[in-house]
């Protein structure tokens, strides 16, 4: 009975009850209420935080020193507090907009005084003069007169819903959640403008001189014209009633759309929108465009005049705000839930991590290993260095995409795109006026001139796919040599001289200078990419398209399965999560290791080895340069990241070195072929030189495997060159550990 | 249930209530009931299908919305425009100590007291139009059929008539009292005869110039129409999909709204409903509704399903189309199983998109048209093609039309409503491009974005709708067929093949049975289901294998579309499974094409 009636009551209004029956429950309601408001003076009271801080009494002191206008409840604390009621907890979130009520009138009663001395502002005034001639008022008893406590609060109660648990889309919002708080999130399509909401109407009588209150808790009121004081009343004066605007209440009110994000539309629906009322402190929090999640209380609005007629026993909906939190994209702002922290746990501990991360991009992507792999570590990224002096080492990779038509790069980039919290994707030619960097525009409306960002731009602290890079405008291009390495944009136009930031990770693809990639012509003539741009890629790989019965079979396979079947042929493994993906990579991204001392020696004489392979070539495949070096550095510290390790290891640098040597892999097999070097004889010289070079004649397993996949060998290929060259008693291999020991002529 | 004591076709509302208080009875919480149903879906199910008073319930179109009563039984068919969200009602209350429900009504109806209880239900508003190009023979409204049209026209008329459907289209919703006699179906003449073809093309034009308002070009003895939906589950219906509904009427074309510009203005969040006042649009409370199939726009011809009557049909359906397409074979046989493809099956998702690549797909593009053979052959083609498939749409791809239009479907947040474009087509729509009039000429942002639009759609089947802050695809299941005089680079079709008329003869007349007969066996056809055996695979993925040692060019798609053209050439022969013969078939097609191709060069 209790509870039927509380539910009752708050649905369809006191108001049209029968007499007997209001009196009836007007007492009981009178104990209820007071049982209620106990309950909230003792959880506000003696609600203690993890921190141990009375959080409630704190905020109270803040508002009586009018530091702050809000108390928001957060029904979280609720549920963690000691002496919990269930029951009241309950009601709480089936019938929040009476709590609220209830909450308020428990704050008033438990507001300390200020502890700082306040000046006294126009409301204060007319307080203290209300507060002097209520005494002397004979008439307290009348309901319209006394004055009604949202007319003397300067603060605002909200209750927040609790952040755990996936929010309600639009179209999970039903006609059972009607009155109760519930969590939204979705897109602002519309907002209005903030407008004042009559709260309390305050009236003065020409007769009498009273002020009259009138509490104005729909959008439309009717106001009083007639004075309704005792005094007036038994004199049949009719006193006139002035409204007072200065001393009325008003709330700021904002009205806003919000529609359901794409991605929770169910296929071949339209996406559902709702009404969205913000009061108080809370307008102003969104403009359209904005993703936001929303709690707040599921209201029916009854129609009112005319459109009660037209609309017969319908009724419009809209969702009282409660709180409004913005969805953050960028890495550093993303907050971990607490099963993602147990998974990425349990993710780092399994050692295969780096190959698992690796897989699960584009899964239906069949193959390129590697290149995945470099997209992984495109993702993590290093740490951005900035010197004592002010230089700016970039931590962003780079990579270019280069190959034949139809070997799936578009589809790489899109499919990084829609891992990365925040990524653009554009082509070298669609790009608007804007360009990919940045552009001074007229607005139409206002003929002012304004700075309008490119993609480059928009996709600062993200990653920027740029497709059909070989076919960009001259001028963009030119301006994308600053992106990459400074991480800026500069511009001087239409008197307007200011440089952008644009920190962010260019992904390119493109394809060889003549469509195709040529293999009668060197590398460089097929990449036809200047070198000064070239150089600033980390990562440059080549994708051939090459004749092969196994690919082509594959593929005919590949057609007819998914032809027969009208799905993809299973992957072999399940593809982790995009949004788990997110949070180890926004997880991996916290760290920034270092190189210790003892691996500088190391990684500088493999730099110095490239340096000289390439003196010795007569053509060379690349451009080393110092960059190549600082290359070298970030993709292995990407890699420490991914291990969640602070340090860099010797084991990421042979990483490191492998992917750059597997990027041009194709190109360096046709040299060999050329040479007449095969696979084995070239890993034999490889180790040759290696130990010579050590002057050991002991070669460790693990240095040659380090060694030969910096070549672009496999292990199987290993170990086929040490059995060969065993039998040919060039070296002895352990039985055990693998290691090599020269036998010397 | 023995004597009922209320009339399904005329009392509704009656058997509604009744059933109503009979599980009230029962169990006496209205509570118990929320979102439910009481068992008066059941009812009417029995009525309408067990009884068989499905034939007895009225179609809903212009003519008939003149003396259908409201608050009785209609059907409808259309395809669902905009989905509105849900309504939230007053679903039943108590007035004194009985519960009263507003199920199934527009109930103005409240509760005497304020005081009693309540108990809010919600309904899904879905708005409904017409089925874009809809070809006048698909079987609807009966009465539709005794429309008079005129079958000689002044060219004045045919300008008068222009004139009315821009106003028309103009003024968003279709008049319920807007007189039909003098307005001849511009469809129905399009089938009429050839003598009035060269209008056809303009009028093509002005239905596409005027189309930007929400409701896409119609028939004007359709009508669009709001239907509510009660308890069923949210897949069941899909945009763009079409429906048949039997529901209860509800039109009050007296109740006019004196629309308060102020209060328009000022009022926020007015309801989307506001610009879909009820007494323009009707209202359909739905108690039973139906998908329809392709099979289920056709009327059987009652014949045997047979091997040699299957093959019979195609060879006459070919030989037709050779006919139509001056004596040229080739693109005839193209052309069909272009006609039998499709993107979605009907009730399996059979061809699902994978790795966004369209599977079962054909798009075709007959190249060689100028504008003189375009006149006889491309219009011919176009009323062939019309009077086989239900749904057709033309499109004269110029710069101007281009630049102008809207293709995708835009969300206006000022009415909460979708604005349909041209490219919001119901499922199995066919859609002719006709590129020839192209001239040389500089595209818009506008139609930059439409040619994109319509490049999407040929390729996965997809059509990005434009929500502002967002693009939604949905997905599409629609044929394209382009006539142009070289290979279409705007849009480049699965399949590019020269077209050699060799006479001029005018396509002889076909009877109604035959027309019938075919209609019957493309719909049929087209939702067989299909394999592939083991061991032709193998010789399939030899064949494949072989194909691209010899020719380095030969790419994934290609692979696609010989497989998809086999399947299409199986089912073309009523077969389920691919034979040998009908992969040869294939081959031997394709190897037509190229050498018609280099012949060409």
């Amino acid at each position: 009975m209790e509870l039927r009636f509380d539910d009752f009551r708050s649905k369809v209004g006191v108001d049209g009850l029968h007499q007997t029956t209001r009196t009836m429950m007007a007492t009981y309601e009178t104990n209820y209420n007071k049982w209620c408001l106990e309950i909230a003076k003792d959880f506000l009271t003696n609600f203690v935080d993890a921190n141990g801080e009375s959080k409630y009494i704190d905020i109270l002191q803040d508002v009586a020193n009018r530091k702050t206008k809000v108390v928001q409840i957060e029904l979280e604390d609720l549920v963690n507090y000691k002496d919990l009621d269930e029951e009241f907890l309950r009601r709480v979130t089936e019938n929040t907009r009476r709590y609220i009520g209830i909450f308020a009138d428990a704050i008033d009663e438990l507001l300390p005084e200020p502890t700082e001395v306040l000046p006294d502002d126009e409301d204060d005034v007319f307080m203290t003069q209300r507060v002097v001639e209520g005494n002397d008022s004979a008439g307290a008893s009348d309901p319209q007169k006394k004055m009604p406590p949202e007319i003397k609060r300067f603060y605002e109660v909200y209750v927040k819903a609790s952040p755990k648990g996936r929010p309600f889309t639009i179209r999970e919002v039903k006609a059972s959640n009607i009155g109760q708080l519930v969590r939204i999130s979705g897109i602002v399509t519309r907002c209005s403008d903030v407008k004042p909401l009559m709260q309390v109407a305050v009236y003065t009588c020409e007769e009498c001189g009273f002020e009259i209150y009138q509490e104005v808790t729909a959008r439309v009121f009717m106001p009083l014209f007639d004075c309704v004081s005792e005094q007036c009343k038994t004199n049949h004066a009719k006193g006139k009633l002035i409204p007072q605007l200065r001393a009325s209440k008003f709330l700021k009110f904002q009205e806003a759309k919000i529609q359901e994000l794409a991605e929770h539309v169910p296929k071949g629906h339209i996406p559902r929108s709702m009404t969205i009322h913000f009061r108080g402190e809370l307008t102003r929090k969104v403009s359209p465009g904005d993703v936001v999640e929303l709690s707040g209380i599921f209201l029916p609005i009854p129609y009112v005049g005319f459109r009660a007629m037209r609309a017969g026993l319908i009724a419009d909906t809209y969702l009282e705000a409660m709180s409004v939190t913005h969805f953050k994209k960028k890495y550093e702002d993303y907050d971990l839930r607490g099963e993602e922290e147990e998974q990425i746990a349990r993710l780092a501990e399994d050692g295969d991590i780096y190959n698992k991360l690796s897989r699960s991009l584009a899964p239906e992507i069949f193959g390129h290993e590697d290149i995945k792999k470099a997209l992984l570590l495109l993702l993590v990224g290093a740490p951005h260095r900035k010197l004592k002096d002010g230089m700016k080492i970039r931590g962003d990779l780079h990579l270019c995409l280069m190959g034949d038509p139809g070997v799936a790069k578009s589809q790489l980039l899109k499919h990084i795109i829609n891992v990365a919290p925040r990524g653009v994707y554009t082509t070298g030619k669609g790009s608007s006026g804007v360009g990919l960097t940045a552009a001074v525009q007229k607005d139409p409306v206002t003929n002012e001139m304004v700075l309008e960002g490119g993609a480059l731009v928009l996709a600062d602290m993200g990653i920027c796919a740029i497709d059909e890079f070989d076919k960009m405008e001259e001028s963009d291009r030119t301006a994308i040599h600053e992106v990459m390495e400074q991480q800026t944009v500069s511009i001087a136009k239409a008197g307007i001289t200011t440089s952008l930031n644009a920190r962010t990770a260019v992904l390119a693809a493109a394809n060889p200078a003549w469509g195709r990639y040529d293999l009668r012509r060197s590398p460089a003539e097929n990449i036809n990419l200047p070198p000064a741009l070239l150089s600033r890629f980390d990562l440059l790989w080549l994708i051939l398209d090459r004749a092969d019965m196994d690919t082509d079979l594959e593929m005919a396979r590949h057609v007819l399965h998914v032809h027969q079947a009208k799905e993809s042929p299973d992957l072999g493994f399940t593809p982790l999560e995009p949004s788990l993906l997110r949070a180890y990579i926004s997880a991996a991204r916290k760290l920034s290791p270092t190189v210790p001392r003892e691996l500088e020696e190391y990684i500088a004489s493999a730099y110095s080895s490239i340096r000289q392979e390439e003196a010795k070539s007569n053509a060379p495949h690349t451009y080393t340069t110092i960059r190549t070096l600082l290359s070298i550095l970030r993709i292995s510290a990407a890699l420490a990241r991914l291990r969640f390790s602070n340090d860099v290891a010797q084991s990421d640098v042979d990483e490191a070195l492998r992917l750059m040597q597997m990027s041009k892999f194709s190109l360096y097999s046709d040299d060999r072929q050329r040479s007449g070097l095969d696979a084995i004889s070239d890993i034999y010289s490889i180790l040759r030189d290696e130990a010579a070079r050590a002057n050991k004649t002991d070669v460790s397993y693990a240095h040659a495997l380090n060694w030969i996949s910096r070549k672009g060998y496999s292990e199987a290929q290993l170990k086929e060159c040490l059995e060969e060259y065993a039998a040919l008693n060039v070296w002895q291999i352990h039985p055990n550990t693998f290691d090599i020991r020269f036998i010397d002529a | 249930m023995v004597g009922l004591p209320y009339d399904c076709l005329a009392n509704p509302l009656g058997a509604v209530r009744s059933t109503f208080d009979k599980a009230m009875s029962s169990d006496s919480s209205a509570a118990a009931l929320d979102g439910k149903d009481w068992g008066a879906a059941e009812v009417f199910r029995q009525f309408l299908f067990d009884d068989g008073g499905l034939s007895q319930v009225p179609w809903l179109s212009s003519s008939t919305m003149k003396w259908v009563q409201p608050n009785t039984l209609v059907r409808f068919r259309g395809m669902i425009q905009d989905m509105l969200g849900n309504e939230f009602y007053v679903g039943a209350y108590k007035d004194g100590d009985k519960w009263i429900t507003n199920k199934f009504a527009d109930g103005s109806h409240g509760p005497s007291d304020a005081s009693s209880d309540v108990r809010i239900w919600e309904r899904r508003l879905l708005y409904c139009t017409p089925v874009p190009g809809q070809n006048s023979w698909v079987e609807c409204a009966p009465d539709a059929m005794r429309n008079p049209y005129i079958s000689a026209m002044s060219p004045l008329r045919e300008k008068r008539q222009r004139e009315d459907e821009a106003t028309e289209s103009d003024a968003d919703m279709v008049e319920p009292g807007h007189a039909i006699e003098d307005s001849p179906n511009p469809k129905k003449m399009r089938e009429d005869g050839v003598a009035f073809e060269p209008f056809n093309l303009q009028k093509v034009v002005t239905e596409g110039s005027t189309s930007n308002s929400s409701t896409p070009p119609v028939e004007r003895n359709s009508v669009s129409c709001l239907v509510k939906i009660y308890d069923s589950p949210e897949s069941d219906l899909k945009l763009n999909e079409v429906f048949e509904f039997v529901g209860i009427f509800t039109f009050d074309p007296d109740l006019t709204v004196p629309i308060d510009d102020k209060e328009v203005m000022d009022d926020f969040c007015e309801d989307e409903l506001l610009c879909l006042p009820p007494s323009k649009v009707p209202r359909l409370h739905c108690v039973v509704h139906r998908k329809l199939g392709p099979s289920d726009l056709v009327s059987s011809p009652h014949l045997e399903l047979t091997t040699p009557v299957i093959k019979e049909i195609r060879e006459a359906l070919i030989g037709h189309l050779t006919a139509v397409l001056g004596g040229d074979r080739l693109p005839a046989e193209y052309i069909l199983l272009h006609l039998l493809s499709r993107h979605n099956d009907y009730n399996v998702q059979v061809h699902a998109r994978v790795d966004e690549v369209a599977v079962g797909k054909l798009s075709l593009n007959l190249t060689c048209f100028n504008k003189e053979n375009m006149s006889v052959f491309g219009n011919n083609l176009k009323l062939v093609i019309g009077s086989l498939m239900p749904f057709t749409e033309c499109l004269p791809l110029t710069v101007d039309y281009l630049n102008s239009v809207t293709l995708a479907p835009k969300k206006d947040y000022n009415t909460n409503r979708l604005v349909s474009g041209l490219l919001q087509l119901a499922e199995g729509s066919h859609l002719t491009i006709d590129e020839t009039p192209l001239q040389s000429g500089t595209l818009n942002s506008g139609g930059l974005e439409n040619a994109q639009v319509l490049r999407s759609m040929m390729e996965s089947q997809k059509v990005h709708y434009d929500f502002t802050y967002y693009k939604m695809e949905m997905p599409a299941d629609v044929q394209f067929l382009i006539l142009s005089e070289g290979k279409s680079n705007i849009l480049p079709a699965d399949l590019v093949l020269p077209f050699h008329p060799s006479s001029v003869d005018p396509a002889s007349g076909v009877d109604g049975e035959m027309l019938k007969a075919w209609r019957w066996y493309l719909a049929t056809m087209k939702s067989l289901p299909h394999s592939i055996d083991p061991p032709l695979q193998k010789a399939v993925e030899d064949d494949l294998v072989a194909a691209r040692q010899a020719d380095r060019s030969l790419s994934r798609e290609d692979f696609s579309r010989w497989l998809t053209m086999g399947r299409l050439m199986s089912v073309s022969f009523g077969a389920t499974s691919l034979s040998m013969e009908h992969w040869q078939m294939v081959k031997e097609l394709e190897r037509l094409r190229k050498n018609r191709f280099q012949g060409n060069l």
